[in-house]
Parts: structure tokens; sequence; C-alpha cells
């Protein structure tokens, strides 16, 4: 069985179907890709599997529970986490203080309201080794709004990670980003797949296909076809709906 | 500061708390009587200040009704004194925990609205308490509600000291303020302060958002009721005028000049609008407007408040 399955997901905005009927699997230590056109609706269906946006219809199971009817951060305390498009993190702290906060979440309550957080010895070392992990030990100190879109994107990244998620989201992680920083992405999420499953959204076909395990293919709002990339790059309707002119032509 | 003169920085609550407590003893020697009464008056309001500067600059909740907080407070402590129950003690915890659940109810529902929504459910919630307590026969309604008899303190305290309800307030108000201050430091503090800059964020990292709104504000309005129980003590009077919503604008405006979420924005915004509106009553009827003056003078020139500009300061000086 699947680490994760979302069957037959819908959400309609007044009229338009935004998501119709999705049915999506995603394996352990798998990355899978969802890729299409602008305005096929990825946002949408990432934001109905995170919970910030409730579903009309469709039932989503991460390791045997059902998140369907869980609030967003319930969902996140179940092993499901996300990163965001446009990059959200707390500009206005240091680096440190962006982790702590991501690390207090998952470890304790968050209402203890006397002792100083900051003070917390576990706490610091989980966020220190986070930091490492995905190679801020640098910018620790720095206020996380005045580094380098690329930076921020991985501190977006390492937020996500503090809960040790089984399933993490990746909304467009190299969205912006110059082709050095790109790479480091890529070998970051490289490293990640040992750690948890991805479902990575992305614009990048070359990050796409060096990345992932298979690719589904989102075409207003509906899934048009889902395989590996050998699959994917050879079926004709992807050619002509999202590759384009060149099948056309 | 922190650097010339090392431990200032630590000393100086302490400093002014000593100064506060010795004030009623030497108030006499200089013929300042009258302002015990009226230090004691900035004490009350700055308790519900820092209790506002919580939610509002910590929590971001942008709670347009506060007074109404303070006002269920006070008639708590009225309904008290109607019922036959002397004990200050009894009055004002009772303040505090009617007031707490008022801001529980009033918050369940408010916190599930955002920016401007907030503003104008709270807003309207405040007023509804507001016209409740004009409609409320028994307890004055518009005239208002005398008390005669002091509520009482214990033997051993009432007869101490003519000043010693004004101790008593100055150990609630240091209590109250070196709690909020422990508290902003604390997981809970962070959290807040977290929802304030990125809500969304938040939510995604797993933390329970609503919930922890929820207990800011049942604290905020229980201590803001804790206040009203105290300032009907002051006043030996209550009335509806003290949660009229220009009452709860005026402790926003009060804060604000202080600085908003700064450690110090609640008292010092309180001290210094109430002594300036001390000082210029004595000269004039008109005070209304050298206030309003100085308040564009704020907006202009320190955004970020009394506070921040004084910390900034400090700071310079520093690095000098």
């Amino acid at each position: 069985m699947s680490l994760f399955r979302a069957e037959g997901l819908v959400k309609r905005f007044g009229g338009l179907l935004a998501t119709d009927h999705v049915d999506l699997a995603v394996e352990a230590g798998e990355i899978h890709a969802l890729i299409g056109p602008n305005g096929a609706g990825k946002s949408t269906l990432v934001n109905l599997i995170s919970g910030l946006l409730p579903a009309d219809a469709g039932r989503i199971v991460l390791d045997g529970i059902e998140l369907t009817a869980l609030a967003p951060h319930q969902r996140s305390r179940h092993g499901l986490a996300r990163c965001f498009q446009i990059t959200s993190v707390f500009r206005n702290d240091s680096v440190r203080d962006n982790l702590l906060l991501a690390v207090q979440a998952h470890a304790g309550s968050s209402f203890r309201c006397l002792a100083r957080r900051d003070a917390e010895h576990a706490l610091q070392q989980r966020a220190e080794a986070l930091a490492q992990r995905v190679g801020l030990t640098e910018v620790l100190e720095r206020n996380a709004g005045t580094l380098a879109h690329g930076v921020q994107k991985r501190l977006d990244v390492a937020l996500a990670l503090a809960s040790q998620p089984k399933l993490l989201l990746l909304d467009e992680p190299m969205a912006g980003m110059g082709p050095e920083d790109s790479q480091q992405m890529i070998e970051l999420i490289r490293s990640l797949r040992r750690e948890t499953a991805i479902l990575l959204i992305e614009h990048d076909m070359d990050a796409v296909f060096q990345l992932a395990d298979r690719i589904s293919v989102l075409v207003y709002g509906k899934v048009l076809t889902s395989g590996d990339a050998a699959h994917v790059k050879g079926h004709p309707e992807v050619q002509s709906v999202y590759l384009g002119t060149e099948a056309a032509a | 500061m922190h650097e010339r003169f090392p431990g200032l920085a630590r000393r100086l609550p302490w400093l002014v708390l000593a100064l506060l407590a010795a004030f009623p003893l030497f108030a006499p020697a200089f013929g300042l009587e009258y302002y015990v009464g009226f230090v004691r008056r900035v004490l009350i309001v700055a308790i519900a200040a820092t209790s506002l500067n919580f939610i509002l600059g910590y929590g971001g909740m942008a709670a347009l009704g506060h007074a109404g907080f303070i006002g269920v407070g006070a008639y708590t402590v009225v309904a008290l004194v109607e019922a036959g129950f002397s004990s200050a003690w009894l009055a004002w915890g009772g303040a505090a925990a009617v007031a707490g659940l008022a801001a529980a109810a009033i918050g369940a529902v408010s916190l599930r609205t955002r920016g401007v929504y907030f503003i104008m459910i709270t807003l309207a919630f405040a007023q509804m308490l507001y016209y409740l307590a004009v409609s409320l026969r028994t307890w004055g309604g518009d005239d208002g509600y005398g008390i005669y008899t002091p509520l009482e303190m214990g033997v051993w305290l009432d007869g101490a000291h003519a000043q010693v309800f004004y101790w008593v307030v100055l150990a609630i108000a240091a209590l109250v303020f070196a709690l909020f201050s422990r508290v902003a430091h604390s997981r809970y503090g962070q959290a807040l302060r977290g929802i304030r800059d990125n809500e969304t964020r938040m939510v995604a990292l797993g933390y329970p958002v609503y919930r922890l709104k929820l207990a800011g504000f049942v604290a905020a309005g229980a201590v803001a009721g804790l206040a009203g129980g105290l300032l009907a003590s002051h006043n030996a009077f209550v009335s509806p005028g003290m949660m009229h919503w220009t009452q709860s604008a005026l402790l926003l405006v009060m804060v604000m000049l202080g600085g908003l979420g700064r450690r110090w924005g609640a008292p010092l915004g309180v001290a210094l609008w109430l002594t300036l509106e001390e000082a210029l009553k004595m000269h004039t009827d008109y005070w209304h407007w050298p206030l309003g003056v100085l308040l564009l003078l704020v907006v202009f020139h320190a955004p970020q408040g009394v506070a921040a500009l004084l910390e900034r300061r400090a700071g310079k000086e520093a690095a000098r």
C-alpha cells in the first residue's frame, strides 16, 4: 500500500472546477513530481493536501491515517509538512529563531509560558543540527529577511523538515532561482529522499527529470497521465498540452 | 547603555519599583499627597494597557474592545458588593475570573475572524456590554454605582497605613508586568510572535494557532478585568462610561504611544499620556489638542513608540 494516497479530490471556486477528481499516490522513499502548465491547479492541490483549503470531496490518507477531516496543524502533527511557493519564513527574526520556532512546534507544548525558550538546550541543539543539514550554519544569527533568495528558500525547506515529516510537499522550490542556487536545491532535495517521501511541484523540467521517480501531469485540474520520465516525455497528449509547440508544429 | 553601564538595564526596573514604593512616604513632605492617588490610577491603567500590549503587540490581535473587559471586572465588583460581600481579594479575584470567562466567550467567536473584521467584532461585543450596563437598573444603569464602604483587604492590611491600597496596586502592577515580560520570552510568547508575523506558516508548522490565540486573549481579558476591579475600588464608583469604545481606543492610543510590542511600551505610554493630560488640564480646558499634536509628532518621528525611541538612543550610545 502507498505511503500517501489522495482519492477523488475535488475543489470548486464558483463555476471553476480547480481540482477535478484527482487521484494521487506517493510511495515511501519516492520523489513524485507534479507538473502542468500555469493554472493547471497545482498550488490548489497542494493547499488541499496540506489543508489550507477545504476540499469539496475526496479523501487523503497518510501512512494509514485518514487526514481528510483534520485541520492543517493536525496534519502537520501526523507527518505532513510543506513549503511555500512564495518563500514563507519569519523575515524579522534570525535564522536561529526561525529554526527554534519550527523545532519547538514538535517538541513539547507551546503553552509553556514561564521558562525562557532560548535556554532550552535540546531545542538549540536540534535547531543547529537542522541548520547544518541544509547548510545554514554560517548565517544562523542573520535576520532571515536579509538573506539571498536561494538561502531563504533553503530555510523554508528547513522549517518544514523540523517536524521530521513522512511526506514533504515542495511547492516550486526552484522558483525564481539562478542556475547555481537551483543546482544546490536539487542536491538538497536529492539528499532528503532518505528521510522523507516528497511531492514536488516544479516548473523547471531539468530539475524534475533529474529528481523524480514518477511524474504526474496535471491539466485543467485533472491528472492527464502518471509515470516515469520516459513515459511522460513520450506521451503524445503531454507533448501537445504541456511541452506544446514542437508536437503541434 | 548596556555597554557603558553594565547591569543598569537589569537594575532599572528595580530602581523604578523602589522609587514608586517610596513615593507615598515622601509625597507629604513636598505637598504631593494628591498625586499618590494619581500615580495609583496610572498603575491601574498600566495593568490594563500591559495586557492589551500583550495580545496586540506580541499576538497581533487588534482588539478594540479591551475596555469591555475592564468594565466586566468593575461590574463584577459591583455585583459582589451588592450581594453583601466585602472582601477586596474576593472582589478582585472575581473580577479577573468573570472577565476571563467573558474573554473566552467573546474570543471564541472573534478569533475566527482576521484584520478589520476582528477589530469590528471586538468593538461590537464591547459596545453590547456597554449597553447591557446602561440597562441594568439594579447596578445604577446610566447613573453608575457608588461603592460607599471601601472593600476590606484584611485586618492587618487595612489598618497599616493610609496608603496601603497604593502599595497593593503597585505590587499587583509589578507582578503583572514581570509576568508578561517573562511570558514574552517563553515558548508560548515566541509562538505568539510567530503567529503575529506569519500565521499561515505557523499553521503549516503544526501550531494550534486558534487555541494559542484564545489562551492569550483570555489571559489578557482576565488581567484587564483585574484592572477594572482595582479601578472600581480606586474610584469607589463604577459607570458604563468606563467601557465605552472611546476608552478602548484611548487604551490603544496609549499603548501605541509607548511602543507596541515593547516591554516598556504600555507603562511608558500610560504614564506619559495621563501625566500630560493632568498637567495640561491645570492650564487649559482645551487639553485635547496639544495631546493630539503630541500624537502626530510621535506618529511622524517615533512611529514605533517612545519605548523604541529610548531603546534606539540607548543602542546608539552603546555604539559610540
